[in-house]
């Protein structure tokens, strides 16, 4: 028998905290804490009577050591997704609804946690997840000289021009200058600084790049029945993948060579619309997990937004910028211009932008694509709706 | 055996240690012939645990490359920028990576290039590695 959980499960709290780098006023696990609190509230539940936690990238953050400060009663569902990059961010809603659906936990919180302190730099610890000797003995150390080197690809031999990356993080940009709670809130982006900004690796400048903050996101869980009870406008899980197909993964590079300079999705789009019974065209607003401009693009031609034909004409700022725009993208700023606490904002403002919450609204929205980690071995994405 | 400084040893064992013999060998399945690389226990295609270990030219073409710029950690072994091409063998259909030495006017996608066995330092260790040179 095959049971669909499309539906079936609702966010029904958010709760999200971000620091500059260095700043967090508590320890790593004190800003989760406070974040799951937070999300609590929000919903209106009480927090010890959260009993299941998910988090995806290798969080530290063990659930347990969270009991104390929760007054948790019952921990039923402890787990976390495989994968050091941003590539589980998704998949934790279909951990989380699939505990729920079950019956194996009610309230369930999906989190993730870094404060620099604690767990060090993020793009150290994704690297000690992949780091072998074949990459250190070229001098591939870092995520941001693998995803260039894609990019490169993506723009020499597949003819995708780099303009279209400008247009992505321009529209970040916009975005997050209006969100105050953005590093970037008040600042648009410099064309200038951008075309001229120093080289990281090429292709990729300064501005193609995320930057690393501190802080914690949580969000709580509960089924599509329970949160009907609870304070916020339920925002329904319609669908997730997550996963990996026979040519892309932790491969040393040996990806199938038309795998190789996307982001991974291909081997989820078709199961993620079809949970969901939706297609791209009936995608309201994206919130697009981008740790280098160029996987951002290549997830979004991934998802069935854009092809290597189009997508200068799609991704053009004007389109890409909300209320107007026909594919909004990052109504918050992304991580790119929000902040950038391992992708979480990017969840958090898949849910805000249905609930009328974004700082940047897309009237009448009712469904949201949450676009995971691009370009892990492996890839997770999720759908989301509001009645 | 082979020790690794960073990650885990898979089944490529025999690949280090050609390297370090000044040698490039792959791994061809007994069964089905399939390049397996990454290097297999178990071939995933026909189900076979033998494999031949085959030597190679280091000829092939450049699929992809960046330029790296940035100081990060781990590579103060290297003067910057260098740069890293990903290069398809000529001989077998498997890609490796290595170090571009000597010009590199003219690099891109599809240019060709020759290769030979050297070592990149890495805090106390060096890795054997290959040096690639446009043809």
């Amino acid at each position: 028998m095959t049971t669909s959980l499309s539906g079936k499960t609702a966010i029904a709290g958010v709760g999200y905290r971000q620091y500059k780098r260095g700043t967090a006023p508590w320890p790593e696990r004190g800003v989760l804490v406070r974040a799951i609190v937070d999300a609590c509230e929000d919903a209106g539940l009480d927090p010890a009577d959260v009993d299941g936690f998910v988090s995806y990238g290798d969080d530290k953050n063990e659930p347990v050591r969270l009991m104390p400060d929760l007054g948790t009663k019952e921990l039923n569902w402890s787990t976390q997704v495989w994968g050091g990059g941003g590539g589980g961010i998704a998949a934790t809603f279909g951990i989380a609804a699939s505990a729920i659906l079950t019956g194996q936990a009610k309230a369930v919180v999906i989190f993730r946690a870094l404060a620099e302190g604690n767990s060090g730099r993020l793009s150290a610890a994704v690297m000690a997840h992949h780091l072998n000797d074949h990459m250190v003995g070229v001098g591939m150390v870092a995520p941001a000289q693998v995803c260039a080197m894609r990019a490169q690809r993506l723009f020499e031999y597949h003819g995708v021009p780099h303009s279209v990356c400008e247009e992505l993080v321009r529209a970040s940009y916009y975005h997050g200058s209006r969100n105050p709670d953005a590093i970037s809130y008040g600042k648009e982006l410099d064309l200038e600084a951008f075309r001229t900004g120093r080289w990281i690796a090429e292709p990729f400048r300064l501005f193609d790049c995320s930057r690393e903050n501190d802080g914690a996101g949580a969000l709580l869980m509960v089924s599509a029945e329970m949160a009907r009870d609870l304070k916020k406008t339920p925002v329904k899980l319609l669908s997730v993948a997550q996963g990996s197909e026979k040519g892309w993964g932790d491969l040393i590079e040996n990806d199938r060579a038309d795998l190789y300079p996307t982001a991974g999705f291909r081997a989820i789009r078709d199961k993620l619309y079809g949970m969901a019974g939706l297609t791209p065209a009936d995608i309201d607003v994206v919130q697009l997990y981008e740790n280098f401009s160029a996987q951002g693009v290549a997830s979004l031609i991934d998802h069935g937004f854009c092809s290597y034909e189009n997508v200068a004409e799609v991704l053009r700022f004007e389109n890409l910028i909300a209320p107007s725009g026909g594919l909004p993208v990052n109504t918050s700023g992304g991580n790119l211009a929000h902040g950038f606490v391992h992708g979480f904002v990017t969840a958090v403002e898949a849910i805000r932008c249905l609930r009328g919450e974004s700082p940047n609204l897309v009237p009448g929205a009712k469904t949201s694509l949450l676009a995971g980690g691009p370009g892990s071995p492996t890839i997770s994405s999720a759908i989301f709706g509001v009645d | 055996m082979v020790q690794m400084v960073t990650g885990q040893l898979g089944a490529e064992g025999p690949y280090w240690d050609g390297l370090a013999e000044g040698r490039l060998v792959l791994q061809q399945c007994k069964r089905c012939g399939k390049w397996n690389w990454p290097a297999v226990w178990r071939c995933g295609d026909c189900g076979s645990w033998e494999h031949h270990w085959v030597e190679q030219p280091l000829t092939g073409t450049i699929f992809s490359w960046t330029r790296t710029h940035h100081r990060f950690g781990g590579t103060e072994g290297l003067e910057l920028p260098f740069t890293t091409v990903l290069v398809t063998l000529e001989t077998v259909p498997v890609r490796l990576q290595g170090l571009v030495e000597g010009a590199e006017e003219g690099i891109r996608i599809g240019a060709k290039v020759l290769g030979r066995i050297a070592s990149t330092p890495f805090g106390d260790a060096n890795i054997p590695s290959i040096r690639w040179s446009l043809a």
